[in-house]
């Protein structure tokens, strides 16, 4: 599997929080959804694979080269931030301006086009714009210059959902180019869900799994099951689990296998909120 | 690092109208008083310090993390600040020396600045070498200490200027130069820029080290 993007044992210490080896890879032709509640570490991995902060340890290579040995390799990267990072008295065409500067493969005729799309003003200053449209903004600036590899730092948070899904087809038009890829942090499990071919789960600094989203939504499950049979099931059958009110939910890596061997559990398929839910909240199974 | 000036320069372009009425007020205040030099070196300082404005303007919007995806190295980002310090700093000058020129032929009895270029000439090397400097010792502290709390700061950047001017004014009364002759005068005035592009290539590589540990 070829790799546009591999982060190998990133970490960083501060005091209260330590990112810790986290290690994941970006497939060409995918879209990478880095999930995590606030705080697990999503943005500081991002500015740590793009020098943004000073690792103590580990790596992130882009097409096998760090970006510090290759700063070209920043040609072929496109970023957004969570919010628009332009002074709020520029406008579009500005921002455009500027990039074409910035940027050897800038495409102005591109840029229009995304700007047409999203149906953006090209002179309206970006404090009148509402914050979808920053969004659109942000995003139309970061694949005018047609990098190979999109990297989001939530930029899909705070919006609503008809804005949301419109971003997520623009990622998804992306990738169909399969030397393209996408690293896509967010909370917002639907969007992951969604446009995601991969999950990393990040807690308290730690990558705790990358998997293929079908595994984890088809062959992943969550036994809701009371105390007598929560006693039954063997701890290698649990990845984590979590008591509720008067049940226990268990998360399982098989649930088909699970439900041959426990037939009269309740067995749900498990989602991203579900999983996430049981690995930051719940207890972790040896 | 076009793209870099091209965006302090639209960030501060929305600042100029309200530069202009200030500007334009204080010709009003200084030149009948203090005359138009004077005027054209305080025009060249206070378009210097809209340096400080620009990182603001970063601060608010996060500009230094999305800088440092473009392809454009670290230390162009600081060369970029400089090249923007040089632009203030000239537009200053020839913002002072056309409004204290006016303002000077409208106020005096005589033809005013305009009978004496070479006073005028030598006011806008000087002033435009104290802005720079002033302006270019401003850069490392802002980048070391942000926009808001290096601006105390700052006075810094006006008192170690004037320590440098004084401390060479000792040194030439030490080397027994008591009295300047024209000549000399003329040397010294031309050197000034000079002298203060060197001091601004000396604070440039102590930003670049600040800037260089930094984290965004």
């Amino acid at each position: 599997m070829e790799t546009l993007l591999e982060v190998n044992g990133l970490t960083k210490a501060y005091p209260g929080f330590t990112l810790d080896h986290v290690s994941f890879a970006v497939p060409k032709g995918a879209i990478v959804g880095l999930v995590g509640a606030n705080g697990a570490g999503k943005s500081t991995t991002i500015k740590a694979m793009l020098g943004l902060v000073n690792p103590d340890e580990g790596s992130a290579s882009f097409w096998g080269q760090s970006l510090a040995q290759a700063p070209a390799c920043k040609e072929e990267i496109g970023v957004v931030f969570d919010g628009l990072n332009f002074y709020q008295t520029l406008t579009p065409a500005q921002v455009g301006r500027i990039l074409r500067a910035a940027y050897r493969r800038w495409d102005d005729a591109l840029y229009k086009e995304y700007i047409q799309r999203f149906a953006l003003p090209l002179d309206k200053e970006i404090r009148q714009l509402s914050k979808g449209m920053k969004a659109k903004l942000g995003i139309a600036a970061a694949l005018a210059h047609r990098p190979r590899l999109l990297i989001l730092d939530e930029a899909t948070s705070g919006l609503d959902p008809v804005m949301r899904d419109d971003l997520l087809d623009v990622f998804l038009d992306f990738v169909q180019d399969e030397e393209h890829g996408i690293l896509m942090s967010s909370h917002i499990s639907s969007d992951l869900e969604k446009a995601a071919d991969y999950i990393a789960l990040i807690h308290e600094g730690r990558c705790l799994f990358t998997r293929p989203k079908d595994e984890l939504r088809y062959r992943w499950g969550v036994v809701r099951c009371g105390a007598a049979l929560f006693g039954r099931i063997d701890p290698a059958e649990m990845l984590a689990w979590r008591r509720e009110t008067c049940q226990y939910d268990v998360l399982v890596p098989d649930k088909e296998a699970f439900q041959r061997r426990h037939k009269d559990a309740v067995v749900d398929s498990a989602t991203i909120d579900d999983i996430l839910l049981l690995y930051v909240k719940g207890e972790r199974a040896q | 690092m076009k793209a870099l000036l091209l965006k302090d320069l639209y960030n501060i372009g929305h600042n100029a109208r309200s530069m202009l009425v200030v500007l334009l007020f204080l010709a009003i205040a200084i030149v009948p008083t203090s005359g138009p030099v004077a005027y054209m070196v305080m025009c060249g300082v206070l378009c210097a310090m809209m340096i400080v404005t620009t990182f603001t303007f970063d601060e608010a919007s996060g500009w230094t993390a999305y800088a440092l995806i473009l392809p454009v190295r670290r230390s162009r980002l600081v060369l970029a600040k400089y090249a923007a310090l040089a632009v203030f700093c000239t537009v200053g000058i020839l913002f002072g020396l056309a409004a204290g020129s006016l303002g000077d032929y409208l106020t005096s009895d005589g033809p005013g600045m305009a009978a004496a270029p070479l006073e005028a000439a030598a006011g806008a090397l000087v002033g435009w070498a104290v802005a720079f400097a002033m302006g270019g010792t401003a850069i490392p502290l802002v980048f070391r200490f942000g926009a808001e709390k290096a601006r105390i700061l700052i006075v810094a950047a006006f008192v170690v200027p004037a320590a440098l001017v004084i401390g060479l004014g000792g040194l030439l009364q030490a080397a027994g130069v008591t009295e300047l002759t024209e000549q000399t005068l003329i040397a010294l005035l031309c050197a000034s820029p000079l002298a203060a592009l060197a001091w601004g290539a000396a604070m440039y590589r102590v930003a670049c080290a600040v800037f260089a540990r930094q984290e965004c």
